[in-house]
């Protein structure tokens, strides 16, 4: 092919102008352009349509069976206490992972906006951007030793500063481990959430609200609250969005710090997913977890697809 | 409007130090800690550096993850360099044709970029068992391209949504065929765009750790289930587990800070189009 298209670009330009319609593909252009990204895309969700055939069968132990066993799984499933406690803890997630990461990050991103100390800008980027770099089993590899409660670098700290009532028993505490799980991913995705936030501060329009609102008297905090948020709704779709989503998936943090425990305290859905398929070899009842996240990760998106769709073909 | 300012600055600054105190506390301890003798260690004086720098612990650090670091390059350099490479070509078809079928496919692409890891997995595991692909590097590498290829095509095809139309235009008005425009054309101008692509899909690759922990042989285990495993057996030698992680995060965070510009437009534009 690279030859053959030297050769025609070398080729003296004919004044001839082909109008194409811009929908239509040809052969060529399918094998080219759409096919390789079709046949990944068809094996994702054959793969998915897999998972759904799994949820309804009998499948349990290591050998596969594909035998149609109904809503077998599904209804034992809703009765399982650690299911259930599941539920909760993902709620959890979605609220505490979502609603505070965005406050902060609203406020940070204008506090860089309002742009007082020169220089600044960049200092903070760079400082809370860095854990976007890093693995959640990194992150959690050096959280789960800060909260250790013997040894731990916090309550060590604590001790040190003769603070020692304020020592706390961290994820070691099963009525509050998820909310100490939560912190991480906060710390984890704040940097990522102000630079959306930030980018959708710098529509030309929004500015110049801002500056007229200025003129007018506005203190910064109602320019905020009654300018900008209202303004950049698309932008707070999209970070609520890809925080819910990561907050539902979150499957490291849990692995890695707490194993879902104390008993099975800080378990999520993700979590126990990968628990009932892979060590307690209920392979059906793993499919069914599965698809129960995806129902609740599509019902997530769903906002988020129509208006990225409504952008891409406007 | 003079006290206003000054209670801005003093926001800011309150801010700054709790910002600075919460994101360079926990990597100042890791580094300082990660130097330190087991001894020193136990001395539990985390917030100062040690006298005595143990660089060996580095070497030893080194030695234990060294095979899952080549194996984890080998994967993640792979599917970085194909997905980018397919993400390209499938996301010029989705910024350039309008038809109801480039409509169906964003949707798909949409939907999968979002896809819950769980709900492929067992197929996936089936799959990779019964072909014996999970033996090789080539199982992995697989799997994360099917997970991989629609984020790439979006990432592209945002960026391909900024590049002018005139240029393919009067390609076009030359002659050349799409396929033409696109290699001869578009690619030679957006190599920057592929940067950000590549090294988001990297960071993510190099990160994942559910269908590496599940899907990882002995003579393919990555970089984090490996420092999973390390920090399994070093109970309570923190000096071991965070030279481990530091060697984990070296390359990725090597990247961020050479290439945080294109980092920062992957992220961007993986957000606000996608």
């Amino acid at each position: 092919m690279a030859t053959s298209s030297k050769a025609e670009l070398n080729r003296i330009p004919k004044p001839r102008l082909r109008q194409k319609k811009r929908g239509r593909l040809t052969l060529v252009e399918f094998l080219v352009f759409v096919l390789p990204l079709l046949v990944f895309l068809l094996l994702l969700y054959g793969m998915l349509g897999w998972t759904f055939v799994v949820s309804f069968s009998d499948w349990q132990g290591t050998a596969p069976s594909y035998g149609f066993a109904g809503l077998k799984w599904y209804q034992l499933m809703f009765t399982l206490p650690r299911f259930q406690a599941d539920v909760v803890n993902n709620l959890r997630w979605l609220v505490l992972g979502v609603i505070p990461t965005v406050v902060i990050a609203l406020f940070i991103a204008y506090l860089l906006e309002l742009g007082t100390i020169p220089g600044v800008e960049t200092y903070v980027r760079t400082l809370i951007l860095y854990p976007v770099a890093m693995s959640f089993i990194v992150t959690g590899t050096i959280w789960s030793w800060m909260y250790q409660p013997q040894r731990g670098v916090f309550n060590t700290i604590l001790r040190g500063l003769g603070l020692g009532f304020l020592e706390g028993r961290y994820t070691t505490d099963p009525s509050n481990a998820t909310y100490w799980l939560v912190i991480i991913f906060i710390w984890q995705y704040l940097g990522f959430s102000v630079i959306i936030l930030q980018s959708s501060f710098r529509t030309t329009e929004l500015q110049e609200m801002i500056e007229a609102a200025i003129v007018d008297g506005a203190s910064r905090l109602r320019i905020l609250i009654q300018v900008i948020v209202p303004n950049i709704r698309g932008g707070i779709l999209i970070l609520v969005s890809l925080l819910l989503i990561s907050s539902l998936k979150v499957f490291d943090i849990v692995y890695i710090v707490t194993f879902g425990g104390p008993g099975f305290a800080s378990d999520v859905l993700a979590f126990y997913m990968f628990i009932a398929t892979f060590q307690q070899h209920l392979v059906a009842l793993g499919a069914g977890i599965g698809v129960i996240i995806f129902a609740l990760a599509f019902i997530i998106v769903i906002p988020y697809t129509i208006y990225a769709f409504r952008n891409w073909f406007e | 409007m003079k006290a206003q300012n000054r209670t801005i600055a003093i926001l800011v600054i309150l801010t700054l130090i709790m910002l600075s105190v919460a994101y360079i506390l926990p990597i100042y301890v890791v580094v300082v800690t990660s130097l330190k003798s087991t001894p020193e260690l136990a001395e539990r004086r985390y917030l100062f550096p040690s006298t005595d720098l143990q660089f060996k612990n580095y070497a030893e650090a080194l030695r234990l993850v060294f095979p899952s670091l080549v194996n984890s390059s080998i994967i993640t350099f792979t599917v970085t360099a194909l997905s980018a490479l397919i993400g390209g070509l499938g996301g010029f078809y989705l910024s350039r044709f309008r038809s109801l079928f480039s409509r169906v496919l964003f949707v798909l692409v949409g939907i999968a970029l979002y896809l819950p890891y769980q709900v492929i997995l067992i197929p996936l595991v089936q799959i990779m068992a019964r072909t014996g692909l999970a033996l090789t590097h080539f199982g992995l590498i697989a799997s994360y391209m099917i997970l991989n290829v629609p984020l790439a095509s979006v990432l592209m095809g945002t960026f391909f949504m900024a590049i002018p139309r005139e240029l393919e235009e009067a390609a076009e008005v030359d002659g050349a065929s799409r396929v033409q425009i696109f290699f001869r054309v578009i690619t030679p101008i957006a190599l920057p765009a592929y940067a950000s692509t590549a090294i988001i899909i990297f960071t993510q690759v190099w990160n994942e750790f559910l269908l590496a922990l599940t899907l990882s042989t002995p003579r393919t285990t990555t970089i984090q289930v490996k420092l999973a495993e390390v920090k399994g057996s070093f109970v309570a030698v923190y000096n071991m587990q965070m030279a481990a992680a530091l060697m984990a995060l070296l390359i990725p965070l090597v990247f961020f800070l050479a290439l945080g510009q294109y980092f920062i437009r992957g992220i961007l534009a993986g957000a606000l189009k996608g």
